[in-house]
């Protein structure tokens, strides 16, 4: 029945109506059409009631009419607010201009986000970036299109194969996905493989070059393996001699184990120590008691207390944990002696041979035990890589003749 | 004639099941509780203060009494009161 909204925004006034015939009033308005609410009555003579402010001049010759007179009590609506903005327009500019400031503040691009570079450097692709307009303090408006964006950041990075641009919020964020690229290879000159060692050859593969020994040709050390001189007499060419040569080299490797071993094990028997640091002092609050050990493993852990490592209090924490230990001695016999001494020798062979290097024969040559010690001569007989590179030095040119040339 | 006219309303009520108030010109009421008053078909208001509202009807008046009224909008032929409620009396045309 009554239209709140329709009140409000086209304004209302609160109005006190003096007279007799009051009842006759509202009558006369009700049926003029005009919209009057909230009706009350005060005193004998006096009422209240509500009505919109477009019906107050209508209600003006009815009041002649009834002898009534009528006070404006309070305005609410609409209208009224904003005569009210009016008086108070610093306010409201205000307002705008924080909205304003808001909008355009987050029209900004505020941080670059530089994502999935392993090789590029991210400052290459800031630059890249900068260059095409994306950067702190850009505007968003400005920029173009994102597929436009990326076309250009990749034709600027030609060592990306695919750049995403994606604008989140106030952040810019740059996907980069790299192109794989091989390693480039070091480029090498003409060179011959030379062998290392004096050996037996026992395979040749030559990938690139003339191979010069065949297998079960015993070479010495420094011996041209693979020749990087192709061609006949007439035609000569130089390359990079590439390949494999593998050869046997025997080693004699002099080993000593002693028959009684000593170790230390550990017990099982451990303990906490716990400890309050306070500058360089350490106070051992837990256990009061503290077992001694004769020989014992230990390892500490601390906690100081302060914010990272930029700042620590003097304060602290250390929890020493202490494992007993005691010596076992063992006598051994003379082929465990042995096998142990070859074990080592192995260990030892393997280390003194290039890297990819297979034992092919063992022979113990000699055993002696002496003095609580058993001494062990073996011979190896192993299979590695004895190639070698050596660059072939090209003679200079004779220089008289193309100067002569020239002049 | 009167008579007459009245009769007719009567049978269009009884037979063709039509809703008094609109035939007969008689007041519609609806109350929530003693709070709230709804009346339509009303003829104009006669007094009003805060103990009492006076309506007058087709056929009388319509008092009612009560405490704090206030008429919270007001028709042409409808009133919403509001208040305490304690009475509702009709008087009939003499």
């Amino acid at each position: 029945m009554r239209n709140m909204m329709k009140e409000w925004l086209e304004g209302n006034i609160t109005i006190k109506v003096r007279g007799k015939r009051f009842e006759r009033l509202v009558n006369m308005a009700v049926r003029e059409g005009i919209h009057i609410w909230n009706i009350r009555r005060i005193g004998t003579e006096l009422s209240e009631c509500q009505i919109l402010i477009g019906d107050y001049f209508r209600l003006r010759p009815l009041l002649r009419e009834t002898g009534c007179r009528t006070h404006v009590v309070s305005r609410d609506g609409l209208p009224f607010w904003f005569r009210r903005i009016k008086a108070r327009s610093g306010f409201v500019i205000g307002a705008l201009l924080f909205f304003l400031g808001l909008y355009m503040l987050s029209s900004l691009v505020w941080s670059v986000e530089i994502q999935g570079t392993y090789h590029i450097s991210p400052t290459k692709v800031g630059q890249a970036a900068e260059k095409i307009g994306i950067k702190v303090g850009a505007w968003k408006a400005k920029l173009e299109e994102p597929q436009q964006l990326q076309r250009e950041l990749l034709r600027l990075l030609p060592e990306a194969s695919y750049v995403g641009v994606r604008l989140q919020g106030t952040k810019a964020i740059i996907q980069v996905v790299e192109k794989e690229e091989p390693m480039p290879k070091p480029a090498v000159g003409p060179r011959n493989l030379v062998a290392k060692k004096r050996a037996v050859i026992s395979k040749v593969m030559a990938e690139a070059g003339k191979s010069m020994v065949k297998v079960n040709q015993f070479v010495e050390k420094g011996q041209v393996l693979i020749s990087g001189v192709i061609g006949n007499e007439e035609r000569q060419g130089l390359v990079a001699a590439k390949g494999t040569v593998q050869g046997e080299v025997w080693y004699e490797s002099q080993v000593t184990v002693p028959l009684r071993q000593s170790r230390y094990q550990l017990t099982g028997q451990q303990q906490e120590n716990h400890y309050l640091l306070l500058g360089s002092w350490a106070v051992r609050i837990w256990p009061v008691n503290a077992s001694q050990y004769a020989k014992a493993e230990t390892s500490e852990e601390r906690h100081q207390l302060g914010l990272g490592a930029a700042f620590t209090l003097p304060v602290g924490w250390k929890t020493v944990t202490l494992r007993e230990m005691e010596q076992k001695n063992k006598q051994l016999t003379v082929e465990e002696a042995v096998e142990i001494g070859k074990q080592s020798a192995r260990l030892d062979i393997l280390k003194r041979a290039s890297g990819d290097a297979q034992i092919k024969d063992e022979k113990v040559l000699h055993t002696k035990t002496e003095n609580g010690k058993v001494y062990l001569s073996i011979h190896y007989t192993v299979i590695e890589d004895i190639a070698e590179e050596q660059p072939i030095v090209a003679l200079p040119p004779l220089p008289d003749s193309s100067e002569n040339k020239t002049e | 004639m009167k008579r007459w006219s009245r009769r007719l309303r009567q049978l269009a009520v009884g037979v063709l099941d039509l809703p008094q108030d609109v035939v007969l010109e008689v007041p519609r009421i609806t109350m929530i509780g003693h709070l709230q008053m709804y009346i339509e078909n009303h003829r104009g208001v006669l007094h009003f203060s805060e103990k009492e509202l006076r309506l007058l009807l087709t056929n009388g008046q319509l008092i009612v009494s009560g405490e704090q009224l206030v008429i919270r909008a007001i028709l042409p032929e409808e009133v919403l009161l509001e208040g305490r409620i304690h009475n509702v009396k009709f008087v009939e045309k003499p």
